[in-house]
């Protein structure tokens, strides 16, 4: 369910017992006959068996707030955002979101390489949420923000792949969202152009937009967040300072591979004195 | 909902352009190819078979122009969400317009294609009338509801069972084609099976847009076929694309 109802003007996003599953094997073999087929039994167990990506996640996210989550590959991390933007509707519980979302979770969504980066930029602005008009109206921002100079009026298929990102980034950021959900898109353009894409997402942040950044990048959470959570295995698992939270995972992090590492250490020293 | 039109109207923009983009016959294309088809239909039927109706290259045209339009946005139009995955599972926003797109521009081909018809009616010493200017717009609209009611309801279904495409592949170009008097007129259609031919709402449909173009006659009571199909497949295509839209993202 996702609902407008219940606003709490202070939270932008309320998560009750939210949880999402996939059904991993419905995906592939349910659209093939002949293997549904031949293997009729374990298809039909098969296609049962769910894959949980969010389990009873019950979450606040503070108008004005910069939360940032982290945690291991598959953990449900870029599961939160999508069913936060609305692209996937959760399995069961409750979705609250109070204003206008912009997701950023692939840079360049949409662009189209047979066209020019002018008209990519007003589909793209479009298809995130403004009206023709707003696109329009900031378009020459878009453009000035991208530095692709005369490259705007040259199809998209010429860019290099910074070109590309650097205008998904810039249509993206001027979409004006009250709420702005990142998955892993910072890092792009030279070093330079990232030095401008952490200001500007200071600035929103200044402006009172809400932000949910999704990261690996343990060293920017604590620069751009106000609070930290740590998802693993579908439920949040830790939560705090972005200082603490990433301490926390890391030195537990750290700790796993230590042990590994002695335990190869180990093994190497039974093999050598074995024969 | 107004960015939804305006997106609407964006992606059939673009659609229109690319398909011309770095092509020396530009627009023409789309001229070239029913024409061409016309063409042999008219030397196999009419000089081959020798199917007797009057001004049969007036009447052939008149029913393959609309019918393409039909034909072209099922097939192309039915798997537009499908292969539109990467965008469905990364941006939030009104998906219908993916095949609505689709059909919007083959839709406006087909209005493009119409003064084509006019000068070959001209030529022919047909006149067209004022029963032009109510009969175009509402022959537009109603066989633009019909195909995009159809083409949301197989769209939508598709995206959980591809073999749809394929299905509508076959079934329109196939079995729907000879089955509606598009190469050949109602009128030499023995009167027993009449009835049965016009349950088809491409066939009321067609012979619609015939009865215009040739007789300046507006649309009567004889459409009622495509009406009601037009309205049922324009809810059952809502209905269903709204039922099944939310596990798009999960399922492609």
């Amino acid at each position: 369910m996702r609902s407008e109802r219940g606003r709490d003007l202070d939270v932008a996003i309320a998560f009750d017992d939210v949880s999402k599953h996939y059904s991993l094997s419905l995906q592939k073999e349910a659209t093939d006959i002949k293997t549904a087929l031949l293997h009729l039994p374990k298809f039909l167990s098969n296609a049962r068996r769910p894959f949980v990506a969010l389990d009873n996640v019950t979450l606040r996210v503070r108008r004005g707030e910069s939360l940032g989550i982290i945690g291991p590959n598959g953990s449900g991390k870029s599961t939160t955002l999508r069913v936060m933007a609305g692209i996937a509707p959760p399995t069961s519980g409750t979705v609250a979101v109070n204003g206008r979302v912009s997701a950023l979770l692939e840079l360049g969504s949409g662009f189209h390489p047979r066209i020019s980066g002018r008209e990519n930029a007003v589909l793209n602005a479009v298809l995130l949420g403004l009206t023709l008009r707003e696109a329009r109206d900031v378009l020459p921002q878009i453009i000035e923000f991208s530095e692709l100079g005369d490259f705007i009026d040259q199809p998209m298929r010429t860019y290099s792949s910074g070109m590309f990102f650097r205008l998904g980034f810039a249509v993206a950021v001027h979409v004006q969202p009250e709420i702005l959900l990142i998955d892993e898109v910072l890092a792009v353009g030279d070093a330079e152009f990232q030095k401008k894409c952490m200001d500007h997402i200071h600035g929103l942040r200044k402006q009172g937009v809400t932000l949910v950044l999704v990261t690996h990048d343990m060293m920017n959470l604590p620069m751009f967040c106000d609070r930290g959570i740590l998802i693993e295995h579908g439920q949040i698992t830790d939560e705090g300072t972005p200082q603490q939270v990433v301490h926390n995972y890391l030195s537990r992090v750290e700790k796993l591979l230590a042990l590994r590492v002695e335990e190869r250490e180990r093994l190497k020293v039974a093999q050598g004195a074995a024969p | 909902m107004r960015r939804a039109w305006e997106l609407l109207y964006l992606l059939t923009f673009r659609e229109l352009k690319l398909r011309y983009q770095d092509t020396v016959f530009g627009f023409l294309w789309s001229l070239i190819r029913p024409l061409l088809q016309g063409a042999v239909l008219f030397v196999v039927l009419r000089k081959f078979i020798r199917i007797d109706v009057p001004d049969y290259h007036l009447v052939l045209l008149a029913g393959l122009f609309p019918w393409t339009w039909f034909q072209v946005s099922l097939v192309l139009g039915v798997g537009s969400f499908a292969a539109n995955g990467a965008l469905i599972k990364k941006v939030y926003f009104p998906r219908f317009v993916l095949p609505l797109a689709t059909v919007m521009n083959n839709g406006v081909q087909y209005t493009l294609s119409v003064p084509v018809l006019v000068l070959l009616l001209l030529a022919s010493g047909y006149t067209p009338n004022w029963a032009w200017l109510i009969g175009i717009p509402y022959l537009l609209l109603v066989e633009a509801v019909l195909i995009m009611g159809v083409v949301l309801l197989i769209a939508s279904l598709d995206v959980y069972f591809r073999d749809l495409e394929h299905l509508t592949d076959v079934f329109v170009g196939l079995i729907w084609f000879y089955l509606t008097p598009v190469i050949y007129p109602l009128s030499i259609v023995p009167a027993r099976y009449h009835d049965w031919v016009l349950l088809n709402p491409m066939a009321s449909l067609i012979e619609g847009w015939r009865d215009l173009f040739l007789h300046n006659q507006l649309p009567g009571a004889d459409m009622w076929p495509a009406l009601v199909f037009a309205a049922g497949a324009a809810a059952l295509g809502s209905m269903s694309f709204r039922g099944l839209q939310g596990g798009f993202a999960d399922a492609l």
